[in-house]
């Protein structure tokens, strides 16, 4: 299972079939890697195969009557990273974590994953384990709760912007 | 990151409590309601003198849930709302949309609408240069007569495009001329001789505009060896687009990873190395010259054909997908700016369950804490113009 669209990088494909036991993710999409082992993989896909751009951290929340897993809510982030120059490819992984779990961080890997985490965090509510400055990005910091859940609903009231 | 880029650049995470006790720091908020930050947003400044200790970006000014939004919106309906995101280039939005929507649904294109977005895309980078190429005049303030000259030239040009996409679509800004598997709005008759006259009068003048700047002492000291921003960093902070081309690195998504029709033409890349604002400006200004040359050997050739490769949707909702993941990325004026979408949402399927815009102005932006340290005031202004921000994108 890949991303619809992107031709599927064989390199790798094949640096996660040798070495890092993917999953098939229920839902489609890239396959699921070990929360443990994500670092090594950004790593490795970074100073071994010259995945260099940064691509998107993307998260997204799965209630439990969604999930098949132990009836808990799980947040799914999908990874990509990118190669530079000529036939640029796209290489793609998820992890999966329980609700109220924390993610390690990408961020002193990659600078430009900073803001991006920073912008799940606000948004989704995952917590990045290890980030240097994890704040809100786009919402005031006494916000209450994190929008892109799916259990706040869209007409949620909010008092006026101050 | 490594330890030569920490070097050479500010420290973000700076403690200003642990730096120089002795210094007598002022804090500047730049914006958000100030004009050379190109919409609303706010720089803190620390300064010690005029230099630049740390900086420090805020937004989300401009916030406005498009994110949730699309959780609750049919497919369709979401097109009309992504114009208002990177409100310079809508056209560059709705394709990367309709492009992650027909990855999702798995939908063809036919090859006239690829030919006709390839057109569409590419005088939109043009109008969206000029729009960039005045505003940026006008940052340097007395540099360029006064600065608004300029300014008001470029406005001038960009109303020739925008003429033209009137004839296509009916609106000159929110076009929601893209539709998944095509294009709505066919060429009207005559249209590809307007276009060779409007074109051909932008490319005459650009050369007057690029003699303005490399000739004008006060504009090269403004920009000359400001705000370098090296290959290395620009590639770990996720930079794409004008600013990584700027810094060397010979990365386009046209060439590199074709969508549309770029995969039937030829396009060539503009590289500078210095990484400058100097540099920035001449990459954008090769750009506006290399989309025009595009345009003009495509218009004339635009194959015949059907224009979308479905009957036309009746209800917003017919269009249904329960499953998967798809990524769709073109390179806008700004850099990769990419869709990516998880479907089987609301409406039993006919909107998307997560939808994230990877816009590259925010890519763009996480450079400031990095490149503004070290320089003074004046400096952060022209630096900033040349970011190119368009915050209705940083924060969606």
């Amino acid at each position: 299972m890949t991303i619809l669209g992107q031709v599927p990088s064989e390199r790798c494909q094949a640096l996660l079939r040798d070495r890092f036991e993917p999953r098939d993710c229920d839902t489609g999409g890239p396959p699921l890697v070990a929360v443990a082992r994500h670092v090594e993989l950004a790593t490795t896909l970074r100073d071994e195969l010259g995945y260099r751009i940064f691509g998107f951290v993307v998260a997204a929340h799965y209630p439990a009557s969604k999930s098949q897993e132990d009836g808990v809510d799980q947040i799914r982030i999908a990874y990509g990273l990118r190669t530079v120059g000529p036939s640029s490819e796209l290489a793609a992984w998820q992890v999966q974590v329980a609700l109220g779990e924390t993610v390690p961080t990408l961020a002193h890997l990659f600078a430009g994953a900073d803001w991006q985490e920073r912008e799940q965090y606000d948004l989704v509510g995952v917590r990045f384990e290890g980030h240097p400055d994890l704040r809100r990005l786009m919402l005031p910091e006494d916000w209450e709760g994190h929008p892109l859940r799916k259990d706040y609903a869209i007409d949620t009231q909010v008092p006026p912007w101050r | 990151m490594n330890q030569a880029l920490k070097q050479a650049y500010g420290d973000p995470y700076l403690d200003i409590e642990e730096y120089d006790p002795e210094a007598d720091l002022m804090v500047l908020n730049l914006g958000p309601q100030h004009p050379s930050t190109h919409g609303v947003f706010r720089l803190k400044l620390y300064l010690d003198g005029e230099v630049i200790v740390k900086a420090v970006p805020f937004m989300g000014y401009l916030h406005r849930g498009v994110e949730k939004l699309c959780e609750k919106l049919t497919y369709l309906q979401l097109v009309p709302i992504f114009d208002k995101n990177d409100y310079v280039s809508p056209m560059m939005n709705e394709q990367s949309l309709v492009m992650a929507f027909e990855n999702l649904l798995e939908v063809e294109v036919p090859r006239r609408a690829r030919y006709l977005r390839t057109i569409l895309a590419e005088m939109q980078r043009v109008a969206s240069h000029l729009l960039w190429l005045g505003a940026f005049a006008m940052d340097l303030g007395g540099a360029l007569g006064g600065g608004s000259t300029l300014f008001m030239y470029c406005f001038r040009e960009r109303e020739l495009i925008l003429d033209l996409f009137e004839e296509v679509t009916g609106s000159r800004f929110h076009y929601n001329t893209h539709t998944i598997g095509g294009n709505r709005h066919d060429l009207p008759s005559g249209w590809a001789a307007g276009v060779h006259r409007a074109l051909r009068t932008i490319n005459s003048r650009i050369d007057e505009y690029e003699t303005f700047l490399t000739t004008n002492d006060i504009y090269l000291g403004r920009t000359r060896n400001i705000g370098v921003v090296d290959g290395d960093l620009a590639l770990e902070l996720g930079i794409t687009g004008p600013i990584l081309r700027a810094a060397g690195v010979d990365h386009d998504l046209r060439r590199d990873a074709p969508y549309h029709a770029y995969d039937e033409i030829e396009v060539r890349v503009p590289v500078q190395t210095a990484g400058d604002c100097e540099a920035r400006s001449l990459v954008r200004l090769a750009e506006i010259r290399e989309s025009i040359r595009i345009v003009t050997s495509m218009v004339d050739g635009v194959p015949e054909g059907p224009l979308t490769s479905r009957k036309p949707v009746k209800t917003a909702i017919s269009e249904k997908i329960d499953h998967g993941h798809a990524y769709a990325c073109v390179e806008s004026p700004r850099g990769e700016l990419g869709i990516y979408v998880i479907g089987g949402g609301a409406n039993r399927g006919a909107s998307p369950y997560r939808l994230k815009i990877r816009p590259p102005s925010l890519h763009a932006l996480s450079c400031l804490p990095y490149v503004l340290p070290g320089h003074s005031v004046s400096d952060a202004v022209a630096i900033l113009g040349s970011v190119d921000p368009i915050m209705g994108e940083v924060d969606r």
